[in-house]
Parts: C-alpha cells; sequence; structure tokens
C-alpha cells in the first residue's frame, strides 16, 4: 500500500502563477498515466475550476462551532474561560461567561471540560468544499463565505477529505498537487506542512523576490524540501540576474516559465497549455519550459513511470 | 458610585499618565467616585500586557472582576471594545496627549469626554507596527 506524494504548489504574492504550475503540473502527470487530485487551498479565491472549465459538484456546509452558554446550568466556576488558548470566553467572577466569537478558534474545549454540560454548541456555516472533475483530474476546493475570516477551518476540512480519501481509498491517487492562497498565513502553512515536496513559483521582480525568501524561511521552519519556478521570466530580460540572485542565497531552481501567448489564450478557452489533447503549439517557449520543468520534477521527486 | 479604570503606565494613582493602548497597559488606575468627589484610587497590574492574542479580551476581565462600571481609553481594538460592550462598561474617550489620571477625571466630571461606539484601531495593532489609530468611533454624544 503506498500513500500518493503530495506536491504543494505555493508562492509569497498573489499572482505569480501558482494555479497555472499547479493545473498544468496535474495535467502533466495525467499526461503520463498518474490518477491524479488537485486541491484548491485558495479559498477566499478559488480559481482552479475556472481555468479547468469544471463544473462543480457535491457542495457541502463546512460548519463551525462556537460555544453557547445554558445559563440554567452554569454555575459559574469559571473553567471554561481559564483554559480557553484563545481567551475568547470572558468571564468576571460570579457571572455567567461570555463568548467572543472574534477570536475563538472553534476547539471545543470549553465544550467537552465544562462540568455542567453548561455548553452546547452553536454551528454556524462559514464556507463550503466542493469537488469537480474535468481533463481526467479530480478537484476538491473549498470557498469561504463572505464576511468570515476563519479560511483555515475551510482549508483544514480540504486535508482532512484528502485523508479521509487516503485512508478508505489508499490507491485511488497517485498523486496530489496542492494550490495554496498567496502570502505566508496559517492556511497556507497547513498545506505545505501536509506536503513532501514543495514548489514556491514567483517572478523576477525585487517584490518577488523577497516574497519568495519570505516563504523559503517557512518551509525551511517546516523542514520541507523545496524547489522554485520562475514565472514570467522573459519579463524585461532580467531573467539571467534574477537566477543568479537567487543562486547565491542558495535558493535551488525547478525551472523558468517565459511569457508565452499561448498561455494567455489557455485560459481564455479554459484548456491547460499541457493537457495532451489540446490543439497548443509543442514548440512554443511556454510549452516547452513546462515539459522542461516535469522533468526536472520527475528526477526531483524520484518518480517512476 | 461609580468606578473608573483607566489604562495606565505604573503605580502613582492620580499622577500617573494614561496609556493610549488599552490591552497593552502596563497597569491600570481604578479611580472610585462619590458625589463628584473622588473617594479611592488604586492600581492593578495588567497580566494580559504580554499575552500572544486576545489582550483586550484579558484586559476588559480585569476592568470587570474590579467592579469598574466605566474606562477612559485612548486606543481600543475591536475585540477589546467587544468585551467592554459585553460588560455593558460606558467607554470613554481621551482627548489624547499625555493626560494624567487626575486631569482626566476633571475632565470626565466636567462632561468633556466623549462616548466610544466602535474600535477605533484594527486588531493587532498594539503588537508593534499597527496600522495608525484615527479616531474612527468618536461619536459626539457627550455625557448622558
Ligand atoms: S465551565 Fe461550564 S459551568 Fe463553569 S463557567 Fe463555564 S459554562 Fe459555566
Ligand atoms: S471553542 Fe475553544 S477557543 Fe472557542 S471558546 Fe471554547 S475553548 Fe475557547
Amino acid at each position: 500500500m503506498v500513500k500518493p506524494k503530495i506536491i504543494c504548489v505555493t508562492g509569497g504574492k498573489g499572482g505569480t502563477g501558482k494555479t497555472l504550475v499547479a493545473v498544468n503540473l496535474a495535467i502533466m502527470f495525467k499526461n503520463r498515466g498518474y490518477k491524479v487530485l488537485l486541491i484548491d487551498g485558495d479559498v477566499e479565491n478559488p480559481n482552479t475550476f475556472l481555468l479547468l472549465n469544471a463544473k462543480l459538484k457535491n457542495k457541502s456546509e463546512v460548519l463551525y462551532f462556537l460555544p453557547k452558554i445554558i445559563e440554567d446550568k452554569c454555575n459559574k466556576c469559571g473553567l471554561c474561560a481559564e483554559n480557553c488558548g484563545t481567551h475568547a470566553l470572558l468571564y468576571i467572577k460570579d457571572s455567567y461567561p461570555i463568548p467572543i466569537s472574534t477570536v475563538c478558534s472553534g476547539c471545543k474545549l470549553c465544550y467537552k471540560i465544562c462540568p455542567t454540560n453548561a455548553i452546547e454548541p452553536d454551528l454556524k456555516v462559514i464556507g463550503w468544499t466542493y469537488t469537480a472533475s474535468a481533463f481526467n483530474i479530480d478537484l476538491f476546493l473549498g470557498e469561504l463565505k463572505p464576511s468570515e475570516a476563519r479560511s483555515a477551518v475551510i482549508v483544514n476540512k480540504l486535508m482532512e477529505n484528502l485523508e479521509e480519501v487516503i485512508k478508505t481509498e489508499p490507491e485511488k491517487y497517485d498523486i496530489v498537487i496542492l494550490d495554496t492562497a498567496p502570502g505566508a498565513h496559517c492556511d497556507v502553512e497547513e498545506l505545505i506542512n501536509g506536503a513532501d515536496f514543495v514548489i514556491p513559483v514567483t517572478e523576477p521582480t525585487r517584490f518577488g523576490k523577497l516574497d519568495l525568501l519570505r516563504i523559503i524561511e517557512l518551509i525551511n521552519l517546516l523542514k520541507k524540501e523545496y524547489k522554485a519556478i520562475v514565472n514570467r521570466s522573459s519579463l524585461l530580460g532580467y531573467k539571467e540576474k534574477f537566477l543568479k540572485e537567487l543562486e547565491e542565497k542558495g535558493v535551488e531552481v525547478l525551472g523558468d516559465i517565459p511569457l508565452d501567448e499561448e498561455i494567455v489564450s489557455s485560459y481564455c478557452q479554459g484548456i491547460p497549455l499541457m493537457e495532451e489533447t489540446s490543439k497548443f503549439d509543442r514548440d512554443g517557449a511556454g510549452y516547452k519550459s513546462f515539459q522542461q520543468i516535469f522533468e526536472n520534477l520527475m528526477e526531483w521527486g524520484e518518480f517512476s513511470k | 458610585m461609580v468606578i473608573i479604570g483607566i489604562p495606565t503606565f505604573g503605580n502613582k494613582g492620580l499622577s500617573e499618565v494614561m496609556n493610549d493602548r488599552f490591552g497593552r497597559c502596563s497597569s491600570f488606575t481604578f479611580v472610585t467616585i462619590e458625589n463628584d468627589e473622588i473617594v479611592e484610587v488604586k492600581t492593578v497590574a495588567n497580566d494580559a500586557q504580554g499575552a500572544m492574542g486576545g489582550a483586550g479580551i484579558q484586559a476588559a476581565q480585569i476592568i470587570g472582576n474590579n467592579g469598574a462600571t466605566e474606562v477612559i481609553v485612548g486606543h481600543l481594538g475591536p475585540n477589546a471594545m467587544n468585551s467592554l460592550s459585553a460588560l455593558n462598561l460606558k467607554i470613554y474617550q481621551s482627548q489624547g496627549g499625555s493626560l494624567t489620571v487626575k486631569e482626566l477625571i476633571d475632565l470626565h466630571l466636567s462632561g468633556k469626554l466623549q462616548v466610544l461606539t466602535a474600535s477605533n484601531v484594527g486588531a493587532h495593532a498594539g503588537m508593534g507596527g499597527g496600522r495608525g489609530a484615527g479616531m474612527g468611533g468618536g461619536g459626539g454624544r457627550g455625557r448622558q
């Protein structure tokens, strides 16, 4: 029984091309006969399904726990507030604790430890998960309800769903690709932490470099292996200088993707550039760069087939 | 009788200067007033000062546990605002500048402080950097 290999595609800032890379890696693995699951962890702005022109199915609510104090049962002992790690229960001597929902992490500890069972779950829908499939790739994605802030709960749910699949049907997927949200906050951290290989995507600008170094710091903290991809590498002709700078910082690079019209037209058509049945130019600069990246990745990850 | 809580720096009582940061001040000075006269002044250390998160809530807890019914504050984050409101405390906004507890109480007694109805800084503004702190809420209702 083998577990699928998990590859996390991330990157400091928004718009560096994470989704482009994640989708096309998924497609290239599929072209080679791998069974692929793509997870879109950018729950505030999920868009992999747009790139794949996929229809969402199996909408399911993600519920979030908030404590509700049943005053008739509460003896005002304060135990719940004392033990709440985020101090989300406001407790004044001899009065009922007051939940402060904006800081509650939903951990349910208070609910479990209340000696008089005075705490009941006050469940709230904070978003949804979906599944989809397109081009023989399965897709899991989540959507955070507008006005909600706890995106990590949805990301958590997606990862739980993944664990469930691995447990019940370990052979269902060979490769899982995680596409993260921009930034280096806890959603991203959770996904990186769940991966075997991490691929930060950047672009050859000063901001790109700073964000890349920031995310690499996080990757190193989590003790994960990574190699970077430089997107829009033909931008302003700074590629060589940028690659040299990365080398000086000890950043390993998996490959680079030039600006390419075919990439733009693949966006517009909702057909991934690397899809085997597509009509994109096999000799195009973008196409070739992805092929090279894929070969490097196969070697790095020691993937067979 | 009302007890007024004020975030401060140390324990110099009425001559202590107000601390603009509510959750992360080092102490609270509590002033008890009866018939417009100051009858008691006491200082309580703020244990929540270095808390990783939820400092505003813990600070509100200190305020509540010391029996205060009113507070005078400089900057107030959303969690502190929610907590103080949940405790039904009346929140007054200081006029800025480094005023002492005594000066603030005098302003308060003469009705010159405004009631604050909404948080005037973002969450975690107290944790270094922050996002600047305009007097968002304000709400010029004076003393009721
Ligand atoms: S632990 Fe239970 S009984 Fe004690 S204060 Fe909390 S809710 Fe009330
Ligand atoms: S669920 Fe957890 S974080 Fe929320 S109030 Fe209860 S103990 Fe605190």
